[in-house]
């Protein structure tokens, strides 16, 4: 059996960029797909949990995390609260000084019974080998292919650009994240990029399927096909695959590091931008530094059953931690997301609405954005224009 | 030990400082409290004495001042000229998402040959399938067993009320009993859930599937599926005869309880009795979207109806329980600790708590305790 794979596999020998591949994820045979995803990721084979909702309240799991996380969950509390939103957390702790990873596990068990979560940034201390940083653990684990990042300039923050209204899309489980990665000889190193078509596909896909339903123009690849001519290639390809079933987007492609100049000179040409693991990292950060640095931008992973929503740059900020300075906005964008997700639009409206009057309005900034304010000013602020605009249990009239 | 120390150090400074900012003045109240949007929740009266005790509750609600108003519909099966429709009222709870209901009751044949009551329609239709009875000792009411906190979540959609009867042939009737595993995961989910989100620490489910293998089996299998994902809190199983007599004998020893239909039906009334009778425990029943709040033990006390000596209390602490489910937790506990003070002082208490008081004493004692 082997051996005939083999030949088979010598005698097509196409030129491997030329040869085409094919969609896997196809709306006709959608079936397929369990069959063919890659090794590496983690798959979620239980059987179907129901959701956590009772009564019209939701469950959600907390992640406060270290650093500035659990001061800023305490806001987040503290406004639910304060809106009425229906939610009830289920908070825990992961000690981050600790070596096991018994909490970060039961997270992640938390996260597949409640179906969303938010979280700070949970810090991996150890650089011990066999500890994996326990960001990417719980995106492995619990399938989260894509990252979305929205990013939009706040106006009245000084900035380098005005106006950006950029859509990231990030592949977010495999490329260099897969965390493979070897001493073949002694002072050789070699770490492996994983790029599978199912992945490259689902990430494509998402990204036109957000510009069919946001009306956006434009889906820009980044890449960087010139030199890893196979993985990158790949995701190039699968990319334009998938365009052909959104022909009234326009799609183009960019190298990486064109497209970081690019960003700094002339932001707006971008619309929605689908990129590999690492890449994606890198043009969050740039692009949140031309709008006004990471206390802003809320970003959201998704998989095929699971939602997690944290701050878009994840950075824990350890060092401002406990001096009340930390800038609250990114987090309450964050969990605002979160409502609008589990279908608590006008919580959610309300939300945005007052972090959006506080920052831009009533220019009550914390140091990164320029401000003296600190955090509790924020968010007293924030709350004080809540009083005003009052939501009814649960889904009443929009008062204003 | 440096590192440690730099650790601890940082732990520390950083509790206190996050303790210290975050006293803002305005989130000691409540919403709807400043900017006077209202809750509006489906109110059922019920049968029996349901319309006295639930007079009893708007006017406790219009002593705390609760931002609450109720649209009231009377629905009745042994009275169905009076009755609403069902269709109505299953909207306008659709609509608030909440309801506050008194007992339906259930005449033994019913009028029109159906097999399902009005209750069992109404929970069909709302999808109700979660029904939670926290049985809690009261404040110096004297019962057989102290300190008695048990909460018995029963599935009340479906196995031994799916109202499939039939008589193959004459002289024998089959009642089927029916056990869906995504009903009985849902439940159990909604089990552990409930022990997750009040720190409880133990979930005991209820079964007799030493007899109903499959059915009852079913039941358990998806149980224990479900306890998997709760490795923090424990699981334990009972077969439902010996758990009636440990309810009466060490009722202490239960925290949580998951079960299906009937016995769950049966065991809610043991509880009930054990801390102080119909009167006194409040229930609700959860859907995905929606919440009936409604007396944990199902009587509807008609012998009494107009004699002004039914216990107000089940219903009061129904009122408290569905403030505190639409994040009015300030009015919740006005209402409770009133109830609690009354029954506390002892002075005032209805027939069954073996007082002499009416009703309508035992409401103006608990309004005079709302501060």
């Amino acid at each position: 059996m082997a051996l005939r794979y083999t030949q088979r596999l010598l005698q097509t020998q196409v030129p491997f960029l030329t040869r085409g591949y094919p969609l896997l994820v196809t709306k006709e045979k959608g079936e397929d797909v369990a069959h063919t995803k890659s090794a590496l990721q983690k798959k979620w084979t239980g059987v179907d949990i129901p959701s956590a909702q009772y009564g019209g309240r939701h469950a959600v799991t907390m992640l406060p995390g270290g650093g500035i996380g659990p001061e800023l969950m305490h806001y987040i509390r503290e406004i639910f609260r304060f809106v009425g939103a229906p939610v009830d957390f289920e908070v825990i702790e992961i000690d981050p000084s600790t070596e096991g990873n018994d909490d970060l596990d039961y997270a992640i068990t938390s996260i597949k019974r409640n179906g969303v979560a938010i979280k700070g940034n949970i810090e991996t201390k150890s650089q011990g080998l066999d500890e994996v940083s326990r960001n990417v653990a719980i995106r492995n684990e619990l399938d989260l292919y894509v990252n979305v990042l929205h990013c939009r300039s706040y106006p009245g923050i000084p900035s380098r650009h005005k106006n950006i209204d950029v859509v990231l899309i990030r592949q977010n489980t495999d490329g260099e994240y897969a965390m493979l990665e070897h001493e073949s000889v002694r002072g050789v190193v070699e770490s492996m990029k994983v790029v599978t078509v199912e992945n490259a596909e689902r990430v494509a896909r998402y990204a036109f399927e957000y510009a069919r339903q946001n009306n956006r123009k434009k889906v820009t690849t980044i890449h960087k096909a010139n030199i890893m001519k196979l993985s990158d290639g790949l995701f190039l390809e699968v990319a334009k695959n998938v365009h052909k079933e959104y022909p009234e987007i326009e799609h183009n492609n960019m190298i990486i590091d064109n497209t970081c100049m690019q960003l700094v000179s002339n932001p707006h040409q971008f619309d929605v931008m689908n990129m590999t693991n690492l890449y994606g990292t890198i043009v969050s950060n740039v692009i949140c530094g031309l709008i006004g640095g990471a206390g802003l931008l809320s970003g959201a992973n998704y998989g095929d059953h699971f939602a997690v929503f944290e701050p878009g740059t994840r950075n824990t900020g350890t060092a401002i931690a406990g001096k009340n300075i930390a800038n609250p906005v990114a987090m309450i964008n964050a969990s605002a997301d979160m409502l609008n997700h589990l279908g608590h639009k006008e919580h959610a409206r309300v939300i945005y609405e007052a972090t959006y009057e506080t920052v831009v309005n009533d220019g009550i900034r914390t140091p990164d954005l320029g401000g003296t304010a600190s955090s509790t000013d924020v968010v007293e602020n924030i709350l004080k224009i809540l009083a005003r605009k009052r939501v009814n249990w649960p889904q009443g009239q929009y008062r204003d | 030990m440096a590192l440690l120390a730099r650790t601890f150090g940082r732990t520390l400074m950083q509790a206190t400082a996050v303790r210290s900012i975050h006293t803002t003045s305005a989130v000691n109240q409540d919403s709807g409290a400043l900017g006077g949007s209202r809750v509006t929740c489906t109110l059922i009266p019920g049968d029996g004495v349901g319309p006295e005790l639930v007079y009893a509750l708007q006017e406790v609600f219009k002593a705390t001042n609760a931002p609450v108003d109720f649209e009231n519909y009377f629905l009745s099966e042994v009275n169905p000229i009076l009755s609403a429709k069902l269709e109505d009222v299953v909207a306008s709870i659709q609509k608030n998402k909440v309801c506050i209901k008194g007992i339906l009751a259930t005449p033994d044949y019913s009028v029109a040959g159906e097999l399902e009551t009005l209750n069992m329609k109404l929970r069909r239709q709302l999808d109700l399938y979660a029904n939670v009875v926290h049985v809690r000792s009261l404040p110096n009411v004297k019962t057989r067993h102290q300190s008695i906190d048990t909460v018995i979540i029963r599935e009340q959609t479906e196995g031994e009320y799916s109202a499939l009867e039939h008589e193959s042939v004459p002289g024998i009737v089959e009642c089927l009993k029916i056990i869906t595993s995504k009903k009985s995961m849902r439940i159990a989910k909604f089990a552990f859930d409930y022990a997750t989100k009040n720190n409880r620490k133990k979930v005991t489910a209820v079964h007799k599937a030493n007899i109903m293998k499959l059915g009852d089996g079913l039941f358990l299998k998806s149980c224990e599926q479900m306890a998997k994902l709760y490795p923090r809190i424990q699981f334990e199983k009972m077969i439902v005869d010996n758990t009636t007599m440990q309810m009466v004998q060490r009722p202490n020893q239960f925290d949580v309880m998951v079960t299906p239909n009937l016995y769950g039906n049966i065991l809610d009334n043991i509880g009930s009795g054990l801390v102080g009778g119909a009167g006194v425990v409040a229930g609700a029943s959860y859907s995905a979207e929606t919440v009936v709040f409604e007396p944990g033990a199902r009587h509807t006390f008609a012998e009494a109806v107009g004699k002004n000596v039914a216990n107000p209390t089940a219903m009061l602490l129904c009122g408290a329980k569905m403030l505190r489910h639409v994040n009015l937790p300030t009015y919740s506990e006005m209402i409770t600790n009133a109830v609690n003070k009354v029954l506390k002082d002892g002075k005032v208490r209805t027939k069954d708590l073996g007082g002499q008081s009416t009703t309508q004493d035992y409401t103006r004692a608990v309004i005079a305790n709302i501060h």
